[in-house]
């Protein structure tokens, strides 16, 4: 049996990669992919407590974070695609229509 | 039902007259003028039934009131006074009215015209009935700007909108002093019923008034180290009302301007009725001014002055309306000074001021209306440019030299021969010299006699330099139609012979004013309280005293007649700007100056100079300041929502971070 803390360390891994990616990356898509790895960690983090603590309902939470997970990929990339025809490109630092 | 129940039609009738005139009066016959007539005409036999019924009960007075608001009562009182004021406007401005027909006949304006002064005979007779201090407040606004819209009739002229102007901001420091007054005497009755006003009863209704004078006589205030009594300050804030409507010195400026509007405007506003509202006012409040100490003394010093001082520059002036403006002045300035005699005759003052008011209304009105005569044949207002007007006038002439002598005060002494202002003015100089003779003060007599020599002076020299001698310009004239010159004989008779009827049922009459059904004061305790000495039972003047004003007319009118007609002194001598006295007199003791480069441009402009100032940049500059701090705060901060989700996930994560270590922290100090 893999002990608790070796989950914690791997989701805390793929945690702050995720925030790394969200902090210094300019491209729409890397900012989703970095979104979604921060999801899974947390998603990770669900699932050792359940099984730890044998309670299912971090299990179901789990699936329900997925499919939330999967909508937030759905409308994210559908606007970057919008973005991307209208400007050809998907820099979020040149998106500042509605900055002061 | 007795006449007395259709008294609240006479200022109503007028008002309606207004408002159907003004609507409709383009479309109707002569501007619509036969309304306005009519309605007066209506009015004045009421007024003039009222008049006889209260002459044979004079103690019944016509009083009937409305609660209207809390602070506001409708009213109507007809005591003596008042209905002889009554009768009075409403007949002359009937005359006038019809007057007008002729003189206006021609002027594209007439419907406003009739409009505006229906409106102003409301508001004058409104002033005359009020029965509260505040309604009447109210009506004396209303005349004003009446007098305002009439004297800016022609307002494409630019000198007539400029008069108007003048007449309306100059009576306009007179009026803000008298509501000031109205405010004072209100904090007054509200200190002496400690803040419970009585209930059902109306504190500013006259007879309130005047029985709390003792009261507001007591109480005291202390103003630049001087002790001066409440009511003493009340009575000459209502004065300084009274000084701005009556043109007494120094808020005369504006009436001599005020001969910019019709003649007819001048004959009905600023000689018969609305300037002697002022006179109207002190003798309505007199009972105040019997209470109050001081306050009659400045009243006599003021009107004095004003009789002698606007009657020099009488003299000098060319313009035909100026010289009656001056005349107007100066006339106002003796009815003030016989209410100021009040000091030594008490109850007598009124009837003695009031007896030439009445008399004044219709000499003065008749002779602007004469002026009114001649310019509307000769064209010109400049005297220089008339003589020998006369002979194609011989009914204006006639009525002028009437109106003349009424004015010079010719009579007989001790008969009852004589026109009606030698009967009035004579009255006036007789009880200043009785108040002379009493207290030893001989100037208000002085000013007076010296007054009465200067009016018959200028008022001849008028006569002469228009009706006789030959013309002295080219001016094509004839008699005016008989829609003129019929009011101006009706004025003539009455100009001759009133004083002669009239005479001492004249004084009975008003000598019931403050003693009957409506207000009962007792005017010799009044005395007390104003620390007058009433002379009870003067002895007869000596025979020279009663002389004196006739002897002084007819010198008024030797000199006239000696340096005018039969020219024995060269005028180009005295006419000359070399000669001090002249160019002072011509130039009105360069009043004008002192008014409008003094105090207007150095002393009110300096001023608003120094408010402008403050207001720009120390008020404006504080609030400036706090918007203008605000707005470069928020434009440094605003920075910090960069709008960019990465600096918004950094910071929290920075936030979630710090509160981590804290709170590590704290638990291991727990």
């Amino acid at each position: 049996m893999i002990p608790l803390t070796y989950y914690l360390i791997l989701s805390t891994i793929v945690f702050t990669i995720g925030l790394y990616g969200i902090m210094t990356q300019r491209n729409g898509v890397r900012l989703l992919m970095s979104v979604e790895l921060m999801l899974n960690a947390a998603n990770i983090n669900l699932v050792a407590f359940s099984s730890h603590n044998n309670d299912m309902s971090g299990q179901v939470f789990t699936l329900f974070s997925i499919a939330l997970a999967a909508a937030e990929a759905a409308i994210g990339f559908a606007i970057l695609l919008s973005i991307y025809r209208m400007r050809d490109m998907i820099d979020v630092d040149n998106i500042n229509l509605l900055r002061w | 039902m007795a006449i007395e129940d259709f008294a609240f039609l006479i200022p109503l009738l007028p008002a309606l007259a207004f408002v159907v005139t003004f609507f409709f009066g383009k479309k109707m016959y002569s501007g619509g003028a036969l309304i306005p007539i009519g309605a007066i005409a209506l009015s004045c036999i009421i007024s003039i039934l009222i008049t006889i019924n209260l002459l044979q009960n004079p103690e019944e007075v016509v009083h009937q009131s409305i609660h209207w608001f809390a602070i506001l009562n409708l009213g109507i009182l007809i005591d003596p006074l008042a209905a002889v004021m009554l009768s009075m406007v409403t007949f002359v401005s009937l005359l006038i009215h019809i007057y007008a027909l002729g003189y206006m006949s021609h002027d594209p304006g007439k419907a406003r015209y009739f409009a505006e002064t229906a409106l102003f005979t409301a508001a004058m007779l409104g002033v005359i009935l009020s029965d509260n201090i505040l309604q009447l407040f109210i009506c004396w606004e209303l005349v004003g700007l009446c007098s305002y819209l009439l004297i800016g009739f022609w307002y494409q002229k630019p000198s007539a909108a400029a008069a108007a102007k003048k007449a309306f901001l100059t009576t306009r420091v007179g009026d803000v002093m008298f509501l000031t007054g109205i405010i004072v005497l209100f904090s007054g009755i509200f200190k002496i019923y400690n803040g419970n006003l009585p209930e059902g009863v109306y504190v500013l209704q006259f007879s309130e008034m005047f029985n709390l004078i003792p009261q507001l006589s007591a109480m005291h205030t202390t103003i630049l180290g001087f002790e001066v009594s409440q009511l003493t300050i009340i009575t000459l804030l209502f004065f300084g009302g009274a000084v701005g409507k009556s043109g007494q010195f120094p808020l005369h400026v504006w009436l001599p301007d005020a001969m910019e509007g019709p003649t007819t405007v001048s004959a009905l506003i600023h000689a018969a009725t609305m300037v002697t509202a002022g006179v109207y006012l002190v003798a309505r409040t007199f009972p105040m001014f019997m209470g109050a100490p001081d306050a009659l003394i400045v009243v006599a010093y003021v009107g004095g002055f004003t009789a002698l001082f606007a009657s020099t520059m009488g003299i000098v002036m060319n313009d035909i309306k100026r010289v009656l403006a001056f005349s107007t002045i100066s006339q106002l300035g003796y009815m003030m000074l016989g209410l100021g005699m009040g000091a030594v005759v008490g109850m007598e003052a009124v009837g003695v001021s009031m007896f030439h008011l009445i008399n004044h209304a219709f000499f003065k009105a008749l002779l602007f209306l004469c002026a009114g005569s001649v310019i509307h044949s000769v064209g010109t207002q400049d005297m220089r440019q008339m003589g020998g007007v006369g002979k194609i006038m011989p009914i204006t002439f006639i009525t002028m030299l009437v109106a003349s002598l009424a004015l010079a005060g010719f009579g007989i002494p001790g008969t009852s021969i004589g026109t009606s202002g030698f009967f009035s003015k004579d009255a006036i100089i007789e009880t200043t010299y009785l108040f002379a003779e009493h207290t030893g003060n001989y100037i208000p007599y002085i000013f007076g006699i010296v007054a009465a020599l200067l009016t018959s002076t200028y008022i001849f020299r008028l006569l002469f330099m228009t009706f006789t001698g030959k013309p002295r310009t080219n001016y094509g004239g004839h008699e005016s139609p008989s829609v003129m010159t019929v009011p101006l004989s009706i004025l003539a008779v009455f100009a001759l012979i009133f004083g002669v009827l009239t005479q001492t049922k004249f004084y009975h009459f008003l000598e019931v004013t403050f003693e009957n059904s409506f207000v009962h004061v007792n005017i010799e305790h009044l005395a007390e309280l104003g620390n007058y000495d009433l002379v009870h039972n003067p002895g007869h003047e000596p025979l020279f005293i009663l002389w004196l004003p006739v002897i002084v007319g007819v010198a008024g009118l030797v000199i006239s007649y000696l340096i005018y007609y039969k020219k024995v002194v060269d005028m180009s001598t005295i006419v000359s700007r070399n000669n001090p006295v002249y160019k002072l007199l011509y130039n009105r003791y360069y009043q004008h100056q002192i008014f409008i480069e003094l105090i207007a441009l150095k002393i009110t402009y300096g001023l608003s100079l120094i408010g402008e100032f403050i207001d720009r940049k120390i008020i404006d500059g504080i609030i400036d300041g706090i918007s203008d701090g605000t707005i470069a705060i928020g434009e440094t901060i605003r920075k910090v929502q960069t709008g960019v989700v990465q600096s918004y996930a950094t910071a929290v994560i920075a936030g979630v971070g710090l509160l981590i270590i804290l709170l590590k922290l704290i638990v291991e100090v727990q």
